[in-house]
């Protein structure tokens, strides 16, 4: 017991206090598991994925774990990203998400699209892939995203702000969440976003939740004071920008909410207003 | 060139908290077409005699194709995608917002990447061309054109894929054919090998490579660059950033953009870099190098303090393996450090540890290190360091 002891000081001492979860990938029957790769993290990430590994660390990547199954000529590859919160995890499964796929009932959401399984589930955003055109190994695939699912700690809802997002217009599993320069104004930062389209119209939806009505006032204020406003009313307010990059933007706010809409004209206010006025209630 | 000021770009209407009323519109437009072109640096990338600015754009992202728009009518013109990124999302932006321009008025790029390439970077029994044009014809259905200006091969680390007749005879047809202009490959690994074996055959048009001030193989790599330039191949730079644009983890200190861009393009030989772009006011600070790449002093020390941070990603130039009266496997080991210290991952480290046969450490022997690590580390205290842990039962690990 003070061996135990002595080793688990000298290992905080070693490594310090942080630690990775440890699991043991699962096992699929008729395949043969290989785990040669390294665990990858920030620093090389880069090694595995390419110029993709920008997307995936602005989303808080954390580290990712790969696996190849193997039975004859056929190969099913399964990467597990983990990144720093459910929110993150969201955000990146939502970036490559498309309408288009098939959607199905795994972790909190996930779908099928030419041999591959993408789902995200807790912090973890999982990838799993075949070229095998075998009906078999896809097969296998399922049963594979299954067990990986089943395996994966974390929750299985999506995340709670989207159900903010009226219905009326919107398109469904088109919703995303960005992390870093929503609109591409750095001084904007993460948003939940959802397309809409009424008639002929179509227009984006940002809402920013955050953690206090001070710290929402703060962003309202720097996007209002790069159009050269320099007050910004207190708890509240509507406005209609005109930002030179992204055209009229209207902009609404109550408490730690705020809620931008792009895409809408100038003459259009009765529809951002109807909308941002659901948004706020 | 004309500075861009951001207040005088966004401008507003504004009501009271009752309700939205529209005021008048803007007077002075954020996108200003006068780029002054004529100011604007081209080089010819090599023997396609396409002119592009130095600046190229890497689009990664989707969410904001005013972005790309912006850069448009900024003046760059070179487009650069993946069938991979956001798994087609960011080819399918593009291809929303190119159709709109003419078709002669902008460069695009994207990379396919072969299927079933090992981890040595060889084809297997899985690398079929019927994968590699599905995947081809995927990226050109997504980006709603009839060609891409260049294809490149995805992610070449061994010169053994650049001889891979299948995949090579069929971008050779889609040249033929008319699906692409041009022949390329991108390459983040073992870059210097890859790039003079390239440059030995008349096959390719471009080359991606990564290329920044913190590649300890620098030398090799500008020797191959040059080479292959002088076969007439054009060069595109990229990871220009040293991989993420800040020096560290927690990042706190972040890389001088504009100082690594310019680094790179003061080599006459990088025809054009494609860094990755994601705010307004980076294509702005971008924007303004399309007209000036001289580096200032301040740029310099920049670099230069950036350069001396080591970090602990060992780049496996294998140049310690020969040094070390040992025989080593020091980029081994010092994965193993980083397993340890950078993942906070014992578990991982331990096991390489065993793999390798540590057993004690191996460095006791000698009382100086003969290895003089190219990223500085230092190789006797970092192994000594990481061999302790072979001492801890396995079980505790676990």
């Amino acid at each position: 017991m003070r061996n135990k002891f002595l080793i688990g000081f000298f290992l905080i001492v070693l490594f310090g206090s942080a630690t990775a979860q440890e699991f043991v990938l699962p096992e699929l029957e008729g395949f043969k598991k290989t785990t040669n790769y390294p665990v990858f993290g920030p620093e090389n990430l880069w090694d595995f994925i390419n110029g993709a590994a920008d997307t995936y660390l602005a989303y808080g990547f954390v580290d990712l774990h790969v696996a190849e199954y193997k039975k004859g000529k056929n190969v099913i590859k399964l990467e597990i990203y983990r990144h720093s919160d459910n929110t993150m995890a969201f955000g990146i499964y939502s970036t490559e998400r498309s309408p288009s796929f098939r959607f199905m009932n795994l972790g909190a959401q996930g779908y099928i699209a030419d041999g591959a399984i993408n789902f995200f589930k807790g912090n973890y955003y999982v990838k799993i892939r075949t070229y095998s055109k075998s009906e078999k190994t896809l097969q296998s695939t399922e049963s594979l995203a299954l067990r990986v699912a089943n395996m994966l700690e974390g929750g299985s809802e999506m995340p709670a702000v989207l159900s903010k997002f009226p219905e009326i217009g919107r398109k469904m599993n088109e919703e995303t969440y960005i992390n870093e320069s929503v609109l591409g104004h750095k001084f904007l930062n993460k948003a939940y976003k959802a397309i809409y389209e009424i008639g002929s119209d179509n227009f984006s939806i940002f809402i920013m939740e955050n953690s206090s009505t001070e710290e929402a006032r703060k962003s309202v204020e720097a996007y209002l004071a790069a159009t050269g406003i320099d007050a910004v009313e207190s708890g509240s307010g509507k406005y209609m920008l005109k930002d030179g990059y992204n055209g009229t933007v209207f902009l609404a706010w109550k408490d730690n909410l705020i809620v931008i809409i792009s895409g809408l004209s100038k003459d259009q206010t009765e529809i951002a207003d109807r909308y941002t006025s659901e948004i706020l209630k | 060139m004309k500075s861009i000021n951001r207040r005088g770009f966004l401008k507003t209407g504004i009501t009271g908290a009752a309700g939205i009323v529209a005021l008048s519109p803007s007077l002075v437009s954020a996108v200003e077409s006068s780029v002054q072109e004529k100011n604007t640096i081209y080089r010819t990338l090599g023997k396609t005699g396409l002119k592009v600015p130095v600046i190229s754009f890497g689009v990664m992202r989707s969410d904001n194709a005013n972005l790309c728009k912006a850069a448009y009518e900024k003046g760059i013109k070179l487009f650069d995608t993946a069938n991979g990124y956001l798994n087609g999302n960011s080819e399918t932006m593009l291809g929303n917002l190119l159709k709109d321009y003419p078709r002669n008025s902008f460069f695009l790029a994207t990379k396919v990447k072969p299927v079933g390439v090992d981890r040595e970077g060889k084809p297997t029994d899985q690398t079929t061309v019927e994968a590699f044009l599905e995947k081809f014809n995927t990226s050109l259905s997504r980006l709603k054109m009839d060609y891409v200006d260049i294809l490149y091969v995805h992610d070449i680390r061994n010169p053994e894929m650049l001889e891979y007749k299948p995949i090579i005879n069929a971008v050779k047809k889609l040249k033929k054919d008319g699906k692409i202009k041009f022949m390329g490959f991108s390459t983040h690994a073992n870059e210097p090998v890859v790039i003079n074996a390239a440059a030995a055959t008349d096959t390719w048009d471009v080359i991606l490579t990564s290329y920044n001030f913190k590649q300890t193989y620098i030398s090799e790599l500008n020797s191959a660059i040059k080479k292959a330039n002088e076969a007439g191949i054009g060069i595109v730079a990229m990871k220009t950033m040293a991989g993420g644009g800040f020096l560290d983890k927690e990042k706190t200190k972040p890389i001088n953009s504009t100082a690594a861009l310019k680094w790179a393009l003061s080599n006459p030989d990088v025809h054009t870099t494609i860094p990755g772009m994601t705010d307004f006011d980076q294509l702005d600070l971008n924007v303004k190098i399309l007209a000036d790449i001289s580096i200032t002093d301040e740029e310099k020390k920049d670099l230069m303090i950036a350069s001396a941070e080591t970090g602990l990603y060992c780049t496996g130039c294998t140049k310690c393996i020969t040094a070390c009266p040992m025989n080593l496997p020091v980029p081994d080991l010092m994965r193993a450090y980083m397993y340890a210290y950078g993942y906070s991952n014992p578990a991982m480290a331990y096991s390489l540890l065993g793999e390798l046969g540590t057993t004690d450490n191996p460095c006791k022997e000698c009382n100086t290190c003969k290895v003089n690590c190219t990223k500085n580390f230092n190789i006797k205290e970092k192994i000594a360091d990481i061999s302790r842990l072979v001492n801890v039962p396995a079980d505790f690990l676990a």
